[in-house]
């Protein structure tokens, strides 16, 4: 069994709502919150200062577990506007006749 | 082009008595269980710790259990006596039975591991009554922790554990009719495992993903997202049986914000209104907000298809100490569902929280004590020897109790299963080349085409026709877009090993929804509630449809289908099949 061995992570697509905001000025850079994400979301290089990188957005669930686990209170979950706002009708989800 | 390579030709072999499949609650129990007993274990997950592996990594704030307490309703007996009610005959009452029996032993199990389940208020259980179940069996806790000590315990206790693995495959000996082990990957440096044992315990949780929501954000679900019939997939390939694959379950939901949660909401009095202020639910069951989960959310689309939107959950009337621990407990169950009231600037103490339904999961159709998936004896087993299942894969499931008690149930069965084996299992080589080419298609693959789109096209058509108003034109349309999604499969290109994992989970959820739209089609009636709505047969027919529909692959290719009553395992011939 090998461990998670140092990994270049593919970069984010910019245009995708970021949904775990990291502050610079508080992250300890330790690994945390990339190994509690339940999702495989977020990368963070080991024995590095580097911040952590939000490599999937579009597939965190918000389940906030790493806002929850990060030791030093530097992670916000930040929902993106088709969840506060959201403008679909419940009926689209209730099937339509086939053409 | 995708170039890929696999970090190295060779596989790592590893071996064990006991493979658990998902390190859920199910998963830890089963290992727990099998460790007692003195089997070595290992459990494979796609997370990094045991401790956050799961849907309930996060939480959760419920455990239903009769504890013997003295009321007449407080033993399994009595629970049980209503089990034939909740399940609509779709439960195999035999198996539903030994859960039921296992709840309170596997209680104190949790317990003497070091679970608190008392109010940290007064040092008592709290116990409330919620889904129509016959006395008040769930209790209220506070299990933001509950999952970290499990799997610590697990860990602990002598399990090896497999981070970040995808188990992609079983793999079975000659003949097929015996699991010997699986294969799967880590889904960041691409090893590869080659996993032998005498039982394989699949507790790989429920079906997500599957369909549209509010927020359009196909990660935004109810349930885990990365729950995507893992399990359900890779023991319909190597031959078990599958059951109530038609049954879909939605909830209702904060508009935008797919949570769980619906039960705290109905357990602690509050009332869902429709626009014109009306407590709709009583027009639909006379337990008013306290009916069933797929009884509340059925009564949700007829009031939204009568133009009574919007509709709200309205606890302002609740008293002001209940309103402060209700509000303090939604973060237990979703950890994020505090803020996201907060940034929307909600405040649901003062104001009326309005309410949609979520998107779908396979997953029991809302009924406690049966379940969408493997088919199992009292033992766990299928009927493909040394495969066992549990938890929300499996044909009796109901949240992290059963899911606790068909995992303690599994890994007892896993043990017995491997004293009666023989030293040496013969593997199918074939079984293993099959399993590897699978697992590597994504990666070969040159189309430059992605899982994401395919993800997209099975929602869509899923939603439109196999959701939540079913009709047979409708699932017909959804059987001939299943067809293509089907054939242009091995196409689809990954080019990283996490993007290697999201494909195949895609193919699997592709696979759930042709044995899903195979089922609905088959069966000509409606059956409880939002679990099966079709259009064409909007009456229940007890006469005919009492009944599960069992399916497996057939051996010529396409869906074998047979019965499953309550009390009777699957015998019967063939009854139909699908494409």
């Amino acid at each position: 069994m090998t461990t998670d061995s140092t990994w270049a992570a593919p970069q984010p697509d910019p245009t995708l709502h970021n949904p775990i905001k990291i502050n610079p000025e508080t992250c300890i850079s330790c690994m945390i919150c990339d190994y509690v994400c339940p999702g495989d979301v977020i990368y963070k290089q080991p024995r590095s200062k580097e911040l952590p990188v939000i490599v999937f957005p579009d597939e965190c669930w918000y389940c906030g577990l790493c806002e929850q686990a990060c030791p030093a209170d530097a992670i916000t979950v930040v929902f993106p506007e088709e969840m506060l706002n959201p403008t679909t009708p419940v009926t689209s989800l209730l099937g339509v006749d086939p053409k | 082009m995708t170039d890929v390579p696999w970090p190295s030709d060779g596989v790592t072999e590893l071996a064990a008595d006991v493979l658990v499949v998902g390190g859920g609650v199910a998963g830890c129990l089963a290992a727990i269980e099998a460790l007692d007993a003195g089997a070595t274990v290992l459990v494979a997950d796609k997370a990094k710790f045991l401790e956050r592996a799961g849907s309930v990594a996060g939480g959760v704030d419920q455990f239903m259990t009769p504890l013997n307490g003295g009321e007449e309703w407080d033993t399994p007996q009595h629970l049980m006596s209503f089990v034939p009610g909740l399940t609509d005959g779709l439960s195999d009452l035999d198996v539903a039975e030994r859960a039921v029996h296992e709840l309170p032993r596997v209680f104190q199990r949790l317990t003497d591991i070091g679970i608190d389940f008392t109010d940290p208020t007064t040092g008592e259980y709290f116990r409330t009554r919620a889904f129509g179940l016959p006395g008040e069996y769930h209790l209220n806790f506070d299990g933001s922790k509950f999952k970290y000590k499990l799997g610590r315990y697990t860990v602990g206790h002598g399990a090896k554990f497999l981070p970040r693995t995808m188990v992609t495959d079983l793999l079975t000996a000659p003949g097929g009719d015996r699991v010997v082990g699986a294969v799967g990957f880590n889904c960041r440096t691409g090893e590869r495992y080659v996993i032998r044992a005498k039982a394989v315990v699949v507790s790989t949780g429920d079906i997500n993903r599957i369909s549209r929501n509010i927020s359009g954000l196909p990660f935004d679900s109810w349930h885990f997202p990365y729950n995507t019939g893992d399990g359900h997939a890779m023991a319909f390939r190597s031959g078990a049986r599958l059951t109530n694959m038609e049954l879909v379950e939605a909830t209702l939901t904060p508009l935008g914000f797919s949570t769980q949660g619906t039960n705290s909401y109905a357990g602690q009095g509050a009332y869902f209104l429709n626009r014109h202020g009306e407590r709709f639910m009583f027009k639909y069951d006379p337990k008013g907000e306290k009916a069933r989960r797929t009884i509340l959310v059925d009564a949700v689309i007829e009031e939204v298809l009568a133009g009574n939107e919007p509709l709200y959950v309205d606890i302002r009337h609740l008293p002001a100490e209940t309103l402060d621990d209700f509000v303090a407990s939604l973060g237990i169950d979703r950890y994020t569902l505090p803020g996201y009231f907060e940034q929307r600037g909600l405040d649901i103490r003062k104001e009326l929280l309005p309410i949609g339904i979520s998107e779908m999961s396979i997953r029991r159709g809302g009924s406690y004590f049966r379940g969408s998936g493997l088919v199992v004896d009292t033992s766990a087993e299928c009927n493909v020897t040394g495969l066992f299942g549990a938890g929300d894969c499996s044909m009796v499931s109901g949240g992290i109790s059963a899911a606790a008690a068909m995992g303690a149930i599994a890994g007892r069965g896993a043990v017995e299963r491997v004293q009666a084996t023989e030293d040496e299992l013969a593997l199918d080589s074939s079984s293993l080349e099959r399993a590897l080419s699978w697992m590597e298609q994504p990666l070969v693959a040159t189309t430059g085409r992605g899982w994401k789109d395919h993800e997209d096209r099975i929602r869509t058509l899923v939603t439109d026709y196999v959701g939540m108003r079913r009709t047979d034109r409708g699932m017909r349309e959804a059987r001939k877009l299943l067809a293509t999604l089907a054939a242009e499969e091995s196409g689809l290109e990954a080019s990283s090993f996490h993007e290697l994992m999201r494909t195949l989970e895609a193919k699997n959820i592709r696979l759930a929804a042709e044995v899903m739209t195979e089922a609905a089609l088959h069966r000509t009636e409606s059956r409880s509630g939002a679990a099966h709505r079709r259009l064409d047969h909007p009456e229940t027919d007890d006469v005919t449809w009492k009944r599960s529909i069992v399916v497996s692959r057939a051996p010529e290719g396409g869906i074998r289908m047979e019965y499953m009553s309550e009390t009777e395992l699957p015998t019967a011939a063939a009854v139909g099949s699908g494409t």
